[in-house]
């Protein structure tokens, strides 16, 4: 899963590098220059078929959204003093949680990364840990521990405090996206602290340099720019999440626009919420663009050199006390809601004491067995799974072409590629609204295939292209003068090479789509409900136990995927 | 400007790999000493203990009498005011050339304007008085190296840490920088430790040589003691390139187990005319002893196969085929097949071809009886 986040990052900077130089790069791809190959050597063939699915993948949705977005219709939509409240609110809460987040991961990167913190193998996955469960899910655990009837304030009852904590309203949501996203800046920030070499540290230390000072002088100047990848990462992920503003903020009416786009879309009192709906995508997008765009203005990444990572930092005296803080804020924020989650799934009705007598798997069984939930998951299993064969047949063709061979439409296509990733998801799901009805695929679980393909394709082109672009060149040209022709040579030798890159990419979408929330949510219709959808209604209905014994399924099995995902690519790395 | 003494100093990695073991030096005040050895022969593992980056995990370590590693005692690297420089520089990218060299005396809390007038003195002496407000970015290798250098002298430390500190740059540029470095380390009177594995460098900066092995010190000496008494077999083959011919020592005599090899006879003495024997000598009497005879590429003469042979021992001897000859600064680096042991020899004067057969007469070699034996590297 961490290369999966650090690709996001790399996604961020990339599609902000190359959107200036690339603007109205969409046209049809020109001749390319040849050298060497004839006309029609297959690799010209699989650029056009690429080329013609980016358009309809990626294109044709931006394209509608930015069209109907700017019509006058669309545009009546800012004069709705709810949309302004929300934009707000979308824009404090994302703002918040992400310098929350992003200072958090600071801190535990350094801490676990560098310093001398003991038990901080398991302390690093166990922060890691919110990371592997869906935003959805998270805040259902903690509205299981902190509701009237959760465990917290039953004990502050039995405590005689009056004082009732509640997880519910803005605070609230800024508190768990933070929560929720805090992973992914840690996973980006520890990537360039590892990037620091161990001497430039070594140098400060034999200037005379102190622990504290090696942090502050040395350090903490060298990490600026990822701590500026890892803020934007997690502002734009923040701005359009849907499971936590809507579970957590809508019960005290803290609307953002993710919620409200929700509300326009499933009330009946808006004759077309079509207009309005594209308004705030384009909003969004316009949104998401800026910063990507102001984290490109802001100065990039200083020139590190090469070399080992510097010995740990010692922390002398207060290490133990550090040790237990983070473990007993680790415990707090990780475990005990998920705890809290499975004990609400494991209950037969909320407040029944929790003892192991009471303790069924009634609820497991009747939500694994109800009709709603089967369908969910079915729909899900085959939506993620087609999603996850044509991320990796098209991401591996992607890479093949940005990695073989230079073209004038590389850029372009690598721009359309990885966009939507730094794209938020409430976007791609309206873009997808929009071109659906012209496709004929309305109301068709083929809209949310669509949307799940341009969401994740960026994915596998990460995944794949990292180690294709270590592969040499002179592999294939080994090929080549072996006698096999161009596409022969790159079926042969590097797509060979690259398959098992491509097929963990592909896991990866599988396990993020099959528990999606934000653009299933948006795109549903009868009969195509996904199992984030599912659990959601359920959840929304009251049936609490219900909902959290799905979700408790749908945590356990991507905490399990997820870690076997990366341990695997991991080992592959080393290999 | 001080002295340097470690005794019985070793290093245990985690792992269980030994780094360091037993390593006796004492580094003379103002004194350049090299630390010289193949690559995992523990040299950089030494300077990395002196810095104070590894822990030792026996034996002790001063500076300037004081004790700074050793029994309950531990002074961390920013408390033993030493400078280093780095093979790769580590010059921070952050700060600009001036704040880069004035970081050590930032941190000692030397006020402003002193800190400036410092900055710009020694940027003088390294020849970057122009540079002070570049970026790190805009250096080329040779004034990055510089820099270092500067900041690792600026703040007057006891001893300069050079760490193959010019193996990442260009060969003339290297050449000049090493003059440099000399005139700069004379003229302030530093003590200095420099790692290196090129040979060449270490003979010609140095006062003194340790060449290393396996962790430990195999001899300690100046370049022409190094040259001209290698203690071991090793030491010899390192430092000069020597062939190494095993064989038998009867009576103060070197009988090779190579058929080519004969040792010229002194006509007074037991020994071998030209050979230095190392080792304990022999009690007369004793029973014969294996030994290892060092050919320096130096000390060897090539005939034509077909000349005449005066001394009479050499007939019959098998010929030589030159397998590689590469030219070079002082001559011909060729190698030769000698009966199936490969002879360093450097010829000057002719130029020798490929498959030319020649006869190898050897006029000098070190023979060092019983390597287990040997005399340690004697530390002075």
């Amino acid at each position: 899963m961490s290369t999966h986040t650090l690709d996001k990052a790399a996604v961020a900077q990339k599609a902000a590098t190359d959107r200036a130089s690339s603007a109205g790069c969409d046209t049809a791809a020109p001749k390319p220059p040849r050298r060497g190959g004839r006309p029609g050597d297959g690799l010209s063939v699989l650029r056009t078929v690429v080329w013609v699915l980016m358009a309809l993948v990626v294109g044709l949705p931006l394209a509608a959204l930015v069209f109907q977005g700017v019509q006058p219709a669309a545009r009546q939509v800012f004069g709705d003093p709810a949309v302004a409240v929300a934009a707000i609110n979308s824009v404090a809460s994302a703002l918040g949680s992400a310098l929350l987040a992003t200072l958090a991961g600071a801190v535990l990167a350094v801490l676990l990364e560098r310093c001398n913190i003991p038990s901080r193998n398991v302390l690093r996955w166990l922060v890691l840990l919110p990371f592997l469960i869906p935003p959805f899910i998270g805040a259902m655990s903690w509205m299981a521990l902190l509701g009237a009837n959760g465990p917290v304030n039953k004990a502050l009852q039995g405590l005689g405090i009056d004082a009732k904590l509640s997880i519910f309203g803005g605070w609230g949501v800024v508190f768990l996206l933070a929560v929720h996203s805090y992973p992914m800046a840690y996973l980006v920030i520890a990537a360039t602290l590892r990037r620091i070499p161990g001497n430039l540290e070594e140098a400060a230390r034999i200037s005379g340099a102190g622990t504290s000072q090696v942090l502050g002088t040395v350090l903490l100047p060298l990490l600026r720019p990822g701590l500026l990848a890892a803020f934007v990462l997690t502002l734009v992920a923040n701005l359009s999440d849907f499971g936590i503003p809507a579970l957590i903020g809508l019960p005290e009416r803290y609307t953002t626009l993710t919620t409200l786009v929700y509300r326009y879309l499933a009330s009946s009192t808006t004759s077309n919420p079509l207009p309005a709906v594209a308004a705030i995508g384009l909003l969004l997008l316009v949104l998401a663009v800026l910063v990507v765009l102001a984290q490109r203005k802001l100065p990039a990444d200083t020139q590190l050199g090469s070399g080992p990572v510097g010995q740990r930092l010692s922390l002398g005296g207060v290490r133990i006390p550090l040790t237990v803080l983070l473990w007993v804020s680790t415990i707090i924020i990780c475990l005990v809601p998920l705890f809290a989650l499975a004990s609400q799934a494991l209950l037969p009705a909320p407040g029944v004491p929790l003892t192991w007598e009471n303790l069924s798997m009634e609820n497991i069984v009747r939500v694994a067995t109800s009709a709603g939930a089967i369908s969910g998951i079915e729909n899900s299993l085959r939506l993620a799974g087609g999603a996850a064969v044509c991320c990796t047949v098209l991401g591996l063709g992607i890479a093949l072409l940005l990695t073989r061979g230079k073209h004038r439409s590389n850029t372009a296509l690598d721009v359309s590629a990885t966009l939507p990733q730094a794209l938020p998801g409430l976007v791609i799901a309206v873009g997808w609204l929009l071109i659906a009805p012209m496709l004929g695929i309305f109301n068709t679980p083929w809209v949310i295939l669509g949307a799940y393909v341009m969401a994740f394709l960026a994915l596998v082109v990460q995944s794949v292209r990292a180690p294709l672009a270590s592969v040499s060149s002179t592999l294939e040209e080994a090929a080549r003068s072996s006698g096999a022709s161009p596409l022969r040579a790159l079926l042969d030798v590097t797509t060979r090479l690259a398959a098992p890159a491509a097929l963990t990419g592909g896991v990866v979408v599988l396990l993020t789509a099959v528990r999606e929330l934000t653009i299933s949510i948006l795109l549903v219709a009868p009969g195509t409900q996904t199992l984030g959808v599912s659990i959601f209604n359920l959840q929304q209905a009251g049936d609490y136990g219900g909902a959290s014994a799905l979700a408790l399924l749908v945590a356990m099995a991507g905490i399990l995927g997820l870690s076997a995902t990366a341990a695997l690519a991991n080992r592959r790395a080393n290999n | 400007m001080a002295t340097l003494e470690l005794n019985g100093l070793g290093h245990v990695y985690e792992n269980g790999h030994v780094g360091l073991s037993g390593i006796e030096l004492n580094i003379r005040d103002g004194e350049f000493l090299a630390l010289l050895g193949p690559s995992g022969s523990g040299k950089t593992t030494l300077l990395r203990t002196i810095a104070g980056f590894l822990r030792p995990t026996s034996g002790s370590l001063a500076i300037d009498g004081k004790t700074m590693a050793g029994e309950g005692t531990w002074v961390p690297p920013e408390k033993r005011g030493l400078g280093m420089v780095f093979q790769d520089h580590a010059i921070w990218p952050h700060l600009n050339v001036a704040g880069n060299v004035g970081y050590p005396l930032k941190l000692a809390g030397v006020p402003k304007t002193q800190l400036n007038g410092r900055v710009a003195e020694v940027l003088e002496q390294v020849g970057l008085a122009e540079y002070a407000r570049r970026k790190p970015s805009a250096l080329s290798g040779g004034q990055r190296q510089r820099v270092a250098l500067a900041r690792a002298i600026i703040a007057s430390p006891k001893a300069l840490l050079l760490d193959e500190a010019l193996s990442a740059l260009d060969e003339p540029l290297r050449a000049r920088l090493r003059l440099e470095l000399r005139a700069l380390t004379r003229e302030e009177g530093l003590t200095a430790v420099h790692v290196t594995h090129d040979r060449a460098e270490a003979l010609g900066l140095a006062d003194r040589v340790a060449v290393l092995r396996d962790g430990m010190i195999q001899q300690v000496g100046t370049p022409a003691e190094l040259l001209e008494t290698p203690v071991n077999s090793f030491v010899a083959s390192f430092v000069s390139d020597a062939t190494l011919f095993p064989g038998t020592l009867v009576d103060g005599n070197f009988h090779a187990d190579h058929p080519g090899l004969r040792l010229p006879m002194g006509s007074g003495s037991q020994r071998n005319h030209g050979t230095r024997l190392i080792g304990q000598p022999l009690a007369s009497g004793s029973r014969s002893r294996r030994a290892v005879a060092a050919v320096a590429p130096t000390s060897v003469r090539l005939k034509p196969a077909g000349s005449p042979i005066h001394v009479d021992n050499l007939a019959g001897g098998p010929l030589a085929r030159v397998t590689s000859a590469l030219y070079g600064r002082h001559g011909y680096e060729t190698s030769l097949d000698w009966a199936g042991a490969t002879l360093r020899v450097l010829v000057t004067g002719w130029t020798p071809k490929e498959g030319d057969m020649v006869r190898p007469l050897v006029d000098q070699a070190h023979v060092f009886c019983e390597e287990a034996g040997a005399v340690q590297g004697r530390a002075a």
